[in-house]
């Protein structure tokens, strides 16, 4: 069961600015001018707006904290406080948090190595290890709600935190813990990576016109993804045991799905992303023709959102032309690893307001991406018992999550 | 002249907020509340203020458990350091 939401997004730091900010087709995609190693940049970007004194008590000691874990620390504190759960002692021994990133701590590693290579090889500070492991978001979140059990991150891309939360329900069915903070982060809008994705020729051309159009996707003139920057955390509990306390409920997580593709590292497969598809409805035993809505992975690459209808209609079949598909990444941009949580996130939102976010800046058909995809401004008073998130990564990592209402 | 005691107190003053009254020679760092990762900390520091470095081999941080100890340390680097420039602080 999900019983609490967390989120720091480009489009707001609790889930309902976020949620009423897609509905409106509002874009937090803008004309970013950073400090870089060797003077400022400018990119188009999904920046968040974080102010660390109102996240963080005077007392904490955040200075070896690098954003990424910022990020995930006030994510799961809100997700926490959302699902208003009281730990004891026992309950901390069986409740863990499992975390997706896919670029890790970017700030602190590019700032260590402009000291490293720009300034002076001896002097490079000493918490320098802890505050760039990939665990070390996961670990500080465990850290400061006391958490002993399982405590895990997994990196795969851009369903790094789609996998965290598959697999931390995982745990909870499997009977190694009760609760799991689960869900993703990510701050990849350094100089350096900037640079890096660049390089890839996969980001998005700036809209002169309308900057925070840049991002189309299904759109025929898509020209790319625009990085994006926030966290996501679910609180999943054990159902006996949320149902017990009289927890509010978002969801069920009833069904993930895990598949590779392992042709390429970077092009999809339809039969991928078909198969992730199909294990999760399996997982949660549920037909296609049960799915009320689908929170596309949609970068607005031209490969990825052609495979990815193609694949809704493998497992979809005639129904696939009927159920809403939406890429909320045309306003909050890809988060990267902590894109599957975000989106997981918007879809339980979703869901439990019965009103279907739209891809915004979708204005040119493209033949190939035929379905609904929901465009223009979100839609109201939509009956929706199922919900599914898809996240299909770099690497060949393709996750699914789907979430269903439940009776209480 | 600063001595290497008031140096050393300033530093901690500075990063960890602790009363100066307490840095007393021959307060334990566990008393204080620094672990081993506050004492890897403050080392570095202690390196940047007295233009020093504390030898990598674990000879010295493992040795470490009060202020007079890091005193100590300070003072020996900075007298071997004798010849090549001035001691003291700043």
């Amino acid at each position: 069961m999900v019983t609490g939401l967390g989120v720091i997004s480009p489009l707001g730091n609790d889930p309902d600015t976020l949620f009423s900010r897609l509905m409106a087709a509002e874009s937090g995609i803008r004309p970013i001018a950073a400090d870089g190693a060797r003077g400022p940049y400018s990119a188009i970007a999904a920046p968040v707006e974080f102010d660390p004194a109102r996240h963080f008590s005077p007392q904490q000691k955040i200075d070896n904290l690098d954003r990424v874990t910022r990020f995930s620390l006030a994510a799961a504190a809100a997700a926490l406080r959302d699902s208003a759960i009281q730990f004891t002692d026992e309950s901390r021994r069986r409740s863990g948090v499992s975390l997706g990133t896919g670029m890790g701590a970017t700030n602190a590693l590019e700032e260590a190595y402009v000291q490293l290579l720009m300034r002076d090889p001896d002097r490079l500070k000493p918490m320098t290890v802890l505050t760039t492991m990939n665990n070390v978001a996961a670990a500080h979140v465990a850290i400061q709600h006391g958490l002993s059990g399982p405590n895990l991150t997994y990196s795969c891309a851009c369903a790094s935190s789609a996998v965290a939360i598959g697999e931390a329900c995982r745990q909870i069915r499997h009977g190694y813990a009760d609760v799991m903070i689960a869900g993703g982060t990510e701050a990849p809008l350094t100089f350096g990576f900037f640079r890096a994705w660049e390089a890839l020729r996969v980001l998005a051309i700036p809209d002169r016109a309308d900057p925070s159009a840049s991002c189309r996707p299904f759109s025929k003139n898509r020209t790319g993804l625009v990085l994006g920057e926030g966290a996501a955390m679910v609180v999943l509990e054990e159902r006996e045991a949320a149902l017990r306390r009289g927890a509010r409920v978002y969801g069920e997580l009833a069904g993930y799905g895990s598949s590779n593709d392992p042709a390429h590292i970077t092009k999809p497969s339809v039969e991928g992303q078909a198969h992730a598809m199909s294990l999760a409805l399996a997982d949660a035993g549920l037909t296609a023709g049960d799915v009320d809505y689908v929170n596309a992975h949609g970068t607005g690459t031209a490969l990825n959102d052609v495979t990815e209808t193609r694949a809704v209609k493998k497992v979809f079949g005639d129904r696939a032309y009927k159920v809403p598909v939406s890429s909320t990444k045309s306003m909050h941009a890809h988060l990267l690893g902590a894109a599957g949580a975000m989106e997981f996130v918007v879809a339980l939102l979703a869901m439990q307001r019965q009103a279907i976010p739209p891809t915004a800046h979708l204005e040119v058909p493209d033949p190939e991406c035929d379905l609904d995809y929901v465009a223009g401004l979100g839609r109201r008073d939509q009956a929706m018992r199922c919900i599914m998130s898809n996240s299909f990564a770099f690497g060949g990592t393709n996750a699914v999550l789907i979430a269903r209402q439940t009776e209480q | 002249m600063t001595t290497t005691l008031e140096t050393v107190r300033e530093i901690l003053v500075k990063k960890y907020s602790l009363p100066i009254e307490s840095i007393q020679p021959q307060a334990t760092l566990e008393s204080l509340k620094l672990d081993s990762l506050d004492l890897v900390e403050t080392l570095f520091e202690v390196e940047d203020e007295f233009h020093i470095r504390v030898p990598q081999d674990g000879s010295v941080n493992l040795k470490i458990a009060t202020i007079q100890d890091i005193v100590d340390v300070v003072n020996r680097l900075l007298a071997q350091q004798k010849p090549l420039q001035l001691a003291g602080g700043h």
